[in-house]
C-alpha cells in the first residue's frame, strides 16, 4: 500500500517577519512569524521548510509543523537541538525568516469524527493546536488531548493546545509524575478509546510505536488512527528522496517519503519494527 | 561529430544564450537542473517555471525499479550534504511509458540520466528510452557512489570507453557522460569517453564522503558509512576538475558542483564549462536555478553578449563571462 502524494500546488516560498519568540520552559520555544500565505493555506499536520540565516552553514532548511495560525501569523514549536534550531530560537522580533510551504500530507478531517483523541508526546505537540481548531471548526463535537512529556516543565501548556476553543479537554502525563498521570501518555489511551474515535498521534518513534501497539490490542479499536512522523529531510518537496520511512508493503518493507507521503500516515501504513530499528532523528 | 541540427526553440526576448551541445541537443540557455536533485521534474513544475530552464537532467534511471537505500539517506555537513539514496527510481519502463509522454508537452529539454551495473543494463535502458518521444538526450551515470560496483566504469578509462562505445552504437540521441571526481586522473576518463563517441561530458558527480557521529562513534549513513558529498563545499574541487577536463577534451563540458548563485555559475564558465547544472542549491531554494539564469541574463545584458532577438544564425556555445573569451570547444 502506498500513501498518496501530497499536493505541492499550494506551496510558496515566502519571506516573513518574526513577531514573537517565547520560551515555554523545559527548552520548548514557540515562535510567531508573519507569513500570510502559509497562514491562509496550511491545513492541520502540514509543515513548512524554514530558513532564517544567510550563508551555507547550516545549508538546508529545517522542517516544522505549522502549530497554529492566527490571521496572517503562524506559530511553530521547537527546541534547540542543533545548529539550525539554535539559530531559530535565537531570533528576535523583526528578524526575517523564509518559509516554503505548506508541504506534506496533513491529518484527515473528512469525514469529521464524532470524537477525536489526540496523543502528544514532548515536541510532538507541534501540529496539534492547529488540528484542535481544525477539528472543532469542522464540527467535531469532542476533542480530547492526551499530552505527555518527560517532566512537567516540558509539557506544552494546555491552554496553548486549546487556544480558546470550546469542547476540548487536555489530560496530562509525565514520566516522573511531576504533573498529571505518572507514566507514559499512551497508558491513558485505552480509557478514552472506542470505535467512535479517530486517533491522531505525534511524538518520538518509540511512543508512536507504543500507541500503535496499544490500538492493535484494543477490543474496540478506533475507526481511524493517524500519526505524524519525522525523518532527516533534505528538500521537503520530494526531489532529494532523502527522507525515507519504512512502510508496510505487500511484500515487506518499502521506503516511502516522509515529505510527500507523510508526514501524517495511517498507523496501518507504517512498518513499526522497521521504524524502531532506525537511528534516532538527532543522529543525522 | 555529425550534428543533426534540431529546430531551435522560438526566439525569446532578451539575450540569446542558447548552447549547442552537439548531435541536436541545443539548450535554450546554459542553466540546467542536476540529476538527482530534480526528480523527473514533476515536483519542481509545481513550484517554479521549469520551462524557462536550459535542461532538466533526471534522476538516475535503471533497468528495473529500485527502492533505494535504508535511511538515514542524507546527512548535513559544513557547507554541504552527504547523500546515499541508492538510485531510488521507478525503472526505465515507467519513465519511457508514463513520464516521457509528459516531457513531450514541456518546453525544457529533458535529458534522462541512465545508470546501470553492466553494459547490458545501460543498453536495455537506452533501447526502451529510444522508443519514446520527449527525451532530448542521455546522461550516462558511470559514477554513482552509492550502489555496489557503481564506480567501476567511472574509475577505469578502458571500461568507460567500452561502455560509451556500446551505447554510442545503440542510439543516435545526444550522449553525455557524467564523470566521477573520485578518480586519480579525471582527464584520462574524459579523453577515453570522447574518443569512444560521447557528445559531451558533465563534471562532476558527488565526492565520496563520510560523516561521523561522535555520540554513537560511527558513521551517520548506513552500510559502508559513505555517501556522495555535494553543495558549496565541493565547488573549488569541481572547478579544478572542470578545468582539467576542459583542457583534455574538445567536446562540450557541462559544469556541476556546488553552484549556489550566478557568480558560482560564471566561475564554471570561466573554468571552461559550456553550460552548468544547479544541484543541491535547489533543495535549499527551489528557484535557485532560475535565479542563476536571471543572474547570467543580467550579466549577458550588461556585457552585450548574445544575439539580439530575431537575428538569424547559429546558437552561441556558452555565455562568455565578462572580459573573458568564450571557452573553445573545438
Amino acid at each position: 500500500m502506498s500513501a498518496p502524494l501530497s499536493d505541492l500546488g499550494r506551496a510558496r516560498d515566502q519571506s516573513g517577519e518574526v513577531l514573537a519568540v517565547e520560551a515555554l520552559g523545559g527548552g520548548l520555544v514557540e515562535i510567531t512569524v508573519r507569513l500570510p500565505h502559509l497562514a491562509a493555506t496550511a491545513r492541520p499536520g502540514e509543515f513548512a521548510q524554514l530558513r532564517a540565516w544567510d550563508g551555507v552553514e547550516p545549508l538546508l532548511r529545517r522542517p516544522f509543523s505549522v502549530a497554529w495560525t492566527a490571521g496572517e501569523a503562524c506559530g511553530f514549536v521547537l527546541e534547540a537541538v542543533g545548529l539550525g534550531t539554535r539559530l531559530l530560537v535565537a531570533l528576535r522580533p523583526g528578524d526575517p525568516l523564509r518559509a516554503l510551504g505548506p508541504l506534506g500530507n496533513g491529518f484527515q478531517l473528512d469525514p469529521v469524527p464524532a470524537r477525536a483523541l489526540i496523543v502528544s508526546g514532548g515536541l510532538g505537540c507541534a501540529p496539534f493546536p492547529h488540528l484542535v481548531r481544525g477539528l472543532r471548526r469542522a464540527g467535531c463535537p469532542e476533542v480530547v488531548v492526551l499530552s505527555g512529556a518527560a517532566t512537567a516543565d516540558r509539557l506544552y501548556p494546555a491552554d496553548r493546545f486549546v487556544r480558546g476553543e470550546t469542547g476540548v479537554r487536555v489530560m496530562e502525563a509525565t514520566d516522573d509524575g511531576s504533573r498529571g498521570h505518572r507514566g507514559f501518555v499512551t497508558e491513558l489511551v485505552p480509557e478514552h478509546c472506542d470505535e467512535t474515535v479517530a486517533v491522531f498521534g505525534c511524538g518520538p518513534n518509540p511512543m508512536l510505536a507504543a500507541l500503535a501497539a496499544a490500538l492493535r490490542g484494543m477490543p474496540r479499536p478506533p475507526h481511524r488512527a493517524e500519526v505524524s512522523l519525522e525523518a532527516p529531510m533534505g528538500c521537503g518537496f520530494g526531489t532529494c528522496l532523502g527522507c525515507a520511512l519504512p512502510l508496510a508493503g505487500d511484500h515487506g518493507t518499502v521506503w516511502g517519503l516522509c515529505c510527500r507521503q507523510g508526514p501524517v500516515m495511517e498507523v496501518s501504513q507504517v512498518d513499526w519494527p522497521g521504524l524502531l530499528a532506525l537511528p534516532p532523528a538527532h543522529v543525522a | 561529430m555529425s550534428a543533426v541540427p534540431a529546430p531551435l526553440p522560438p526566439e525569446a526576448p532578451g539575450p540569446d544564450l542558447r548552447v549547442d551541445l552537439g548531435r541536436g541537443l541545443v539548450l535554450p540557455n546554459p542553466v540546467g537542473l542536476a540529476s538527482g536533485t530534480a526528480g523527473y521534474g514533476f515536483e519542481l513544475r509545481q513550484l517554479i517555471d521549469l520551462d524557462r530552464l536550459g535542461a532538466l537532467f533526471t534522476k538516475g534511471t535503471t533497468l528495473r525499479p529500485r527502492d533505494g537505500n535504508p535511511p538515514p539517506r542524507v546527512a548535513e555537513v559544513r557547507g554541504g550534504m552527504l547523500n546515499s539514496i541508492g538510485l531510488h527510481n521507478p525503472g526505465v519502463e515507467h519513465v519511457a511509458a508514463v513520464y516521457a509522454a509528459e516531457f513531450t508537452r514541456w518546453r525544457v529539454p529533458v535529458v534522462v540520466n541512465v545508470a546501470g551495473g553492466n553494459v547490458d543494463d545501460y543498453l536495455g535502458c537506452l533501447d526502451r528510452l529510444d522508443a519514446a518521444e520527449g527525451i532530448a538526450g542521455y546522461e550516462l551515470n558511470i559514477s554513482c557512489p552509492n550502489i555496489a560496483n557503481g564506480l567501476d566504469y567511472g574509475r577505469d578509462p578502458v571500461a568507460a570507453a567500452r561502455l560509451v562505445a556500446a551505447t554510442r552504437a545503440r542510439t543516435n540521441r545526444h550522449l553525455m557522460v557524467k564523470l566521477s571526481p573520485n578518480v586519480t586522473d579525471i582527464a584520462a576518463v574524459a579523453r577515453a569517453v570522447e574518443d569512444a563517441g560521447a557528445d559531451s561530458v558533465s563534471a562532476v558527480n558527488t565526492y565520496v564522503g563520510m560523516k561521523i557521529h561522535r555520540g554513537i562513534r560511527a558513521p551517520v549513513l548506513p552500510g559502508r558509512g559513505t555517501g556522495g558529498l555535494s553543495g558549496p563545499v565541493i565547488k573549488p574541487l569541481a572547478l579544478a576538475a572542470v578545468a582539467q577536463v576542459r583542457a583534455a577534451v574538445s567536446i562540450p563540458v557541462v559544469g556541476v558542483g556546488g553552484i549556489m548563485d550566478a557568480g558560482d555559475a560564471q566561475e564554471f564558465l570561466i573554468a571552461g564549462a559550456n553550460a552548468v547544472q544547479v544541484g543541491t542549491a535547489t533543495f535549499v531554494n527551489p528557484a535557485a536555478a532560475l535565479e542563476v539564469l536571471d543572474g547570467l541574463l543580467a550579466l549577458a545584458l550588461r556585457s552585450g553578449i548574445g544575439r539580439p532577438p530575431g537575428r538569424p544564425g547559429g546558437a552561441v556555445r556558452a555565455v562568455p563571462p565578462a572580459g573573458i573569451e568564450p571557452a573553445s570547444t573545438g
